[in-house]
């Protein structure tokens, strides 16, 4: 029985994969993101950990771009080039976590609360639609100055800030699955809830959540970027948020030190876009009807 | 933010009560019951959470000061109070947390008083334009779309989408207002008006006009995105409806159809949803208000951070969520008035 | 931060008050100096106000007993134009100065100034910000109009330095214990503030600004310009701009980057004044409680003198005031700033000296081991946690050299980002090995030395320990003793010598790595104005001082630069951009704002209704 599903699973994925091919802005995206995920594995190895102390930098404050520096100094002297290309790992590792913290909070409440019926479901959906009508950066506000400003902290709040949105479509998605009638005959044969809910309603959404995860990392980097602009993450790990906030705090905008700000934001920029690129392409592919575009 | 994700999403679902059986009026009191639950929640969340806060705030707003241990020894009592008699007290005034701010010295209401209007000024001129042009924008991408003119403005929207709007803001601010790439600085580089200008003169006016452009300008384009898209989606749906369909084949012109039909019906989901986002731009307010230097509550939230000032943070954490809680109550009672389905 | 405010004390030089009041045929234009600040201040009422700059106004609206010279900080006449301490040091008297009246004519007696000290006597709101003037005083009293006797319960040289804001009993009676805590304090229309110092404020608008009119009954004499304004700009870039465009006169607390905007530019002149605060590197040299029962998990490495010292020698405080202040600070001693020439001290044996920390290191035992980083002879590894302050992007960025520093002698610290709030806590419950902060230091050293004692180590209350004023535990027998010696020394020469004595054993414990004292950044129109008294002279800060000495003496650059009465010769500029602020303007600001929220109102109804509308009648349409 396994060989048989997963063979039929490797052929909807070949299938998958035909059809994003020949999906234009979908593959633009892979690529973008295939580049800016290759600077991160390779950045420890590119790049000596030296060239970021403080200390031995050998530029000066806020030099423009030059041969030496491609895009100019920060406010310790150090090259902005080097410094983005880390961050570029530290952005990713937190986006990515952060999903993953988001995906499966969401998907597991998300069925659960389609799933069960009565005043478990309730509260489900209550405390669904409580996270989804309070103020995202607020929240995060709070939660963030309670834990402290470190990167693991960070990925938590930001997690569980933004399942809800997941938890609500997952659940609906779940409700019009559990009413097609091979779910009711396994019921009535006596399948237990959990056999249910990871057999059948999980697999069956798994396309979905995936297609969601995308588009959610687009959003999770935003709110890293934002919260660690606000001063809310670890303000030794240069993100690109927090590579923005260390130039906002030293003057970078009324130096007119342009070569401090753009480049960092066209990264999150570039990152975002190509995974909202990527995620819309899956969900045209998974759900052909939901799609927007 | 949480607006990309509605989007992603898919359609928003502002009609998340269930399909309304009994009068316009019972619809209401449980709309607005619901809203009310909601903000209980959160005071009391607000409540512990800030309990959890390490730190010993009364020593450090004492620290300088010249008070002897006995006097900080008396206040700290005044605080560390059995958590339910700091709850009652808590409750029966949310906005008055007992201790002033610890960055300010004053108490955290006549702060919030003071920088609610800037934002009010700000966020209002920017959802007001934003949806003008917004609505605009998508309905010409979502008349036709795939042409020259959807590619160009989706492609556009899409962008602004993925951007952080003080990331916009500083790029605005370094350009236009400090002056760069050969452009001079011709707008101020922050605050709500020239210190001394008399605010109330028509000249005043002008003043806050022009400290308004470059703030108001960033948040507008990254609203923009979000109005045009959806406004553009909601039309595409509408265009499949059968009595479109119908109503063309029947030889109505191309702009009749649109503007009496389509689009009428295409507002309906984005009017809401500009009311339902009323909540989460106020996010976007914190940041641009911080790289812009604008008086409003985002600044304040922004401060408050530096400490933190928890008094004033609960505080400003309590008044964004009864504005979010406030505008989406707003949005869906406003469905009710011009959706008649929902009536029934 | 842990910042001392500044309890700034009014001045006065020397002068015979002018008995009559001058007053100047005021010319067309009337002279306005104004100064632009970061901040507005908090309370006008000077037992509710603690900001600097609400010291800055309460100094200038109401004079003290004693002053600080401009030149040294030494105590200086106020309304006392003579004081002195009797033989056996249990009573101070102060002698006022003839004729004082406050600017509403009533005489200024000795009674005002009893009335005010027996008000922060009996009152609990009213110790806030005066407590530790006033403990050591069991009573005040006034033999005559222009005597008063102050009984102290031990000899102290703090009734030399009484910043307590002498205030008018006429007013202040009105005011009881009850109304004081919600008391304004701000004039009403078109009056001024009765007081007694060089300017009077006359109008208050609040996160706007602050206008002061010349006190003409000021016993120093009337100051040369007629109005004062301080006017609040909320961003470093806004007030250097407005420098520039001649919008204010006087930039006070810019930072780095503004300031080296702002040099060589056409009639501005930049002052980088040596300031009264330091930034440190603490270690937890043992905590525990005042009766020595020890607390918290420090390093007991930190407990070792030769690592304290070794680290001090690793740290390059030039790089740091080069890097960090972009140059406008002095690299660190000890903890009295040089700005109080006759207190501060500089054994100045710390240098930066990579090398001479390893053999330190070496020879006290802590061998290197093979991941770079040295084993103590206990067997543990020199691994520290550092925590400097998240909300502070200087701090933050010291701790990140202070970590370079240390992994080039073998050190590895972890820095820990906290917030100021989370940091105090753990500081007090010794819960670090070494942290990052600063301090702003009095003209009398008495609280920042006390830092150091024993008995201000932490202390428990009610199961729950908290922290005190020391934040390093240093704790040393001969240094308390020192200490309660200066405290009761009232010679200040004597005096000094303790104090220099103090800072040396701090230095050689090493406590502390002082890393830096940072400047003032001022910047003010050279062609308008001129005048401005450093304190100290020459190298100190030009406003925002101990005293009102700056504004007392700047007087507008006239046009034949000879015109004594500074108001008969129109000064360039000074009268073209320097605007009156919104003199008439009655109603809030929020005006103009409440104008474009109902335009936006109506806009959103307008669309309502249209959509309803359209609406209705696309459905009709429909159903045909």
């Amino acid at each position: 029985m396994t060989t048989i599903a997963g063979q039929r699973r490797r052929l909807a994925l070949s299938r998958f994969w035909t059809q994003f091919r020949h999906d234009r802005a979908g593959m633009t995206g892979l690529i973008i993101l295939g580049i800016f995920i290759l600077t991160a594995i390779l950045a420890p190895i590119l790049i000596s950990p030296d060239a970021l102390d403080v200390t031995q930098a050998e530029g000066d404050r806020f030099d423009p771009p030059s041969l030496a520096y491609p895009l100019g100094t920060d406010e310790s002297g150090r090259s902005i080039l080097l410094l983005l290309a880390w961050g570029t790992r530290i952005s990713l590792t937190v986006g990515l976590a952060a999903t993953i913290i988001s995906m499966v909070i969401g998907t597991a409440v998300g069925i659960m609360a389609g799933h069960f019926r009565g005043v478990g479901s309730h509260a489900l959906v209550g405390v669904t639609d409580w996270f989804l009508v309070i103020p995202f950066l607020p929240l995060a506000i709070v939660l963030a100055t309670v834990l402290g400003p470190s990167t693991l902290n960070l990925i938590i709040v930001i997690g569980i800030t933004s399942w809800a949105g997941t938890a609500r479509l997952i659940r609906a998605q779940t409700m019009s699955i559990e009413g097609r009638p091979y779910i009711e005959r396994s019921r009535a044969l006596g399948a237990g809830n959990w056999h249910q809910m990871t057999r059948h309603v999980l697999p069956n959404v798994f396309p979905l959540v995936l297609a969601n995860t995308t588009l959610t990392v687009a959003i999770v980097i935003l709110s890293e970027t934002t919260l660690s602009f606000l001063g809310l993450g670890d303000p030794l790990a240069p993100s690109w948020g927090a590579i923005l906030d260390r130039a906002f705090s030293t003057g970078a905008v009324s130096q007119g030190a342009w070569w401090y700000v753009l480049p960092p934001g066209i990264c999150v920029v570039l990152v975002v876009l190509a995974f909202t690129l990527v995620g819309r392409a899956m969900e045209r592919i998974v759900d052909p009807r939901g799609s927007t575009a | 933010m949480s607006l990309l994700q509605e989007v992603a999403v898919g359609e928003p679902d502002p009609i998340r009560t269930p399909r309304v059986s009994g009068s316009t009026l019972r619809v209401v009191v449980s709309k607005v019951v619901r809203a009310i639950i909601t903000l209980a929640f959160v005071v009391v969340f607000n409540f512990f959470l800030f309990r959890m806060l390490p730190g010993d705030p009364i020593g450090l707003y004492t620290r300088g000061r010249n008070q002897d241990a006995e006097q900080i020894a008396q206040l700290r009592r005044d605080l560390n109070k059995p958590l339910w008699e700091q709850f009652i007290t808590y409750i029966s005034n949310p906005f008055d947390p007992g201790i002033d701010s610890t960055r300010f010295s004053r108490p955290v209401w006549e702060l919030i008083g003071e920088r609610i209007w800037p934002t009010i000024l700000l966020l209002g001129t920017a959802i007001v334009l934003a949806s003008i042009i917004g609505i605009w924008l998508g309905i010409r991408a979502g008349w036709k779309p795939g042409g020259r003119f959807d590619k160009v403005s989706t492609g556009t929207t899409l962008t602004l989408y993925s951007m952080p709007e003080f990331w916009l803001g500083m790029m605005l601010l370094i350009v236009f207002g400090v002056g760069a790439f050969g452009i001079p600085g011709f707008f101020p580089v922050g605050g709500i008006s020239t210190p001394g200008v008399d605010t109330s003169s028509p000249a005043g006016w002008l003043n806050v006009l022009w400290h308004l452009v470059l703030p108001c300008t960033t948040l507008l384009l990254i609203y923009l995105a979000d109005y045009a898209l959806v406004m553009r989606a909601s039309l595409i749906d509408e265009r499949k409806q059968e009595y479109l369909m119908l109503a063309r084949a029947k030889g109505l012109r191309d702009a009749m159809v649109r503007k009496k039909h389509a689009v009428p019906n295409a507002l309906l989901p984005t009017i809401t949803l500009i009311f339902l986002s009323l909540g989460f731009v106020v996010t976007g307010a914190i940041t641009v208000e911080t790289v812009y230097s604008w008086p409003g509550l985002g600044l304040l939230t922004y401060e408050a951070l530096r400490g933190p000032d928890i008094p004033l943070l609960q505080a400003v954490f309590l008044v964004f969520s009864i504005a979010v809680v406030g505008a989406n109550l707003i949005a869906e009672l406003l469905y009710i008035v011009i959706d008649p389905r929902v009536r029934q | 931060m842990i910042r001392r405010m500044i309890a700034a004390v009014a001045a006065a030089t020397v002068a015979l008050a002018p008995a009559a009041a001058i007053t100047p045929a005021q010319a067309a234009d009337p002279v306005v100096f104004t100064v632009g600040m970061l901040n507005d201040i908090d309370s006008l009422n000077p037992f509710t106000g603690i900001l600097a700059e609400s010291y800055e106004m309460f100094q200038l609206q109401y004079a003290t007993l004693l002053s600080s010279s401009a030149t040294d900080f030494t105590p200086a006449p106020g309304l006392a134009e003579s004081w002195e301490e009797s033989a056996d040091g249990s009573t101070w008297t102060y002698k006022l100065r003839p004729d004082l009246v406050w600017s509403d004519g009533t005489p200024l007696t000795a009674n005002d100034v009893v009335y005010t000290f027996n008000r922060i006597l009996d009152g609990r709101y009213e110790q806030r910000n005066y407590g530790s003037y006033v403990r050591n005083i069991t009573s005040v009293e006034a033999t005559d109009d222009r005597t008063v006797v102050m009984t102290v319960a031990a000899p102290s040289p703090i009734m030399e330095r009484l910043a307590v804001y002498i205030l008018p009993e006429h007013v202040w009676s009105g005011v009881d214990a009850k109304a004081v805590k919600s008391f304004a304090n701000e004039p009403e229309a078109g009056q001024t503030l009765v007081g007694s110092g060089p300017f009077l404020v006359t109008e208050r608008r609040s996160g706007q600004f602050i206008r002061m009119v010349a006190n003409d009954t000021y016993f120093n004499g009337r100051p040369a310009v007629d109005e004062l304004v301080f006017r609040v700009y909320n961003n470093p870039d806004a007030l250097g701009q407005a420098l520039i465009k001649g919008e204010v006169d006087f930039a006070s607390g810019l930072t780095a980057d503004v300031f080296s905007t702002l040099e060589g530019k056409e009639g501005i002149t930049t002052y980088a004044g040596g300031y009264s605060g330091f930034n440190e590197l603490a270690f937890n040299m043992g905590a525990a409680l005042t009766d020595g029962t020890p607390i918290g998990d420090g390093n007991p490495h930190m407990q070792d003198q030769q690592v304290r010292l070794a680290i001090s020698h690793a740290i390059d405080r030039q790089q740091l005031v080069d890097r960090i202040l972009d140059g406008y600070g002095t690299p660190g001693s000890t903890v009295i700033p040089p700005v109080y020439p006759t207190l501060h001290v500089d054994p100045g044996t710390q240098s930066y000296d990579p090398a001479l920390a390893n053999q330190i290191l070496d020879d006290a035992g802590y061998a290197m081991g093979p991941d770079g980083v040295r084993v103590g002879p206990d067997g543990e590894p020199m691994r520290y946690r550092l925590f400097v302050r998240s909300d502070s992007d200087t701090s933050v960025r010291s701790g990140e050299f202070f970590k370079n520093y240390m992994a080039a002698v073998g050190i590895e610290a972890e820095i820990k980002p906290v917030d100021e709030n989370a940091l105090f806590e753990i500081i007090g419950r010794g819960e670090f090995d070494m942290f990052e902060w600063g301090w702003v230091v009095e003209p009398d050293p008495d609280y920042q030395l006390s830092t150091f004692t024993c008995g201000k180590r932490s202390y428990e209350d009610g199961g729950e320990i908290y922290a005190d004023l020391s934040d390093s535990f240093f704790c040393d027998e001969e240094y308390d003793r020192l200490y309660s010696a200066q405290a009761v020394e009232t010679d200040q020469t004597a005096r000094a010598a303790l104090v220099q004595q103090m800072q040396t054993i701090i230095y050689d414990q090493v406590a502390y790595v002082v890393t830096y004292y940072y400047d003032n950044l001022e910047a003010f129109r050279s062609d308008r104005f001129t005048g401005f008294v450093g304190q100290p002279e020459g190298t100190g800060s030009l406003l925002f001082q101990y005293g009102t000495h700056s504004y007392e003496a700047v007087e507008p650059i006239s046009a034949d630069d000879g015109g004594t009465d500074p108001t008969s010769s129109p000064s360039p500029g000074a009268t073209t951009a320097a605007e009156e602020p919104a003199e008439t303007a009655q109603s809030s600001s929020s005006t103009g704002l409440i104008i474009g929220l109902i335009v936006a109102a109506l806009v959103i109804i307008g669309l309502v209704v249209l959509l309803v509308r359209m609406r209705s009648k696309s459905a009709a349409d429909t159903k045909e």
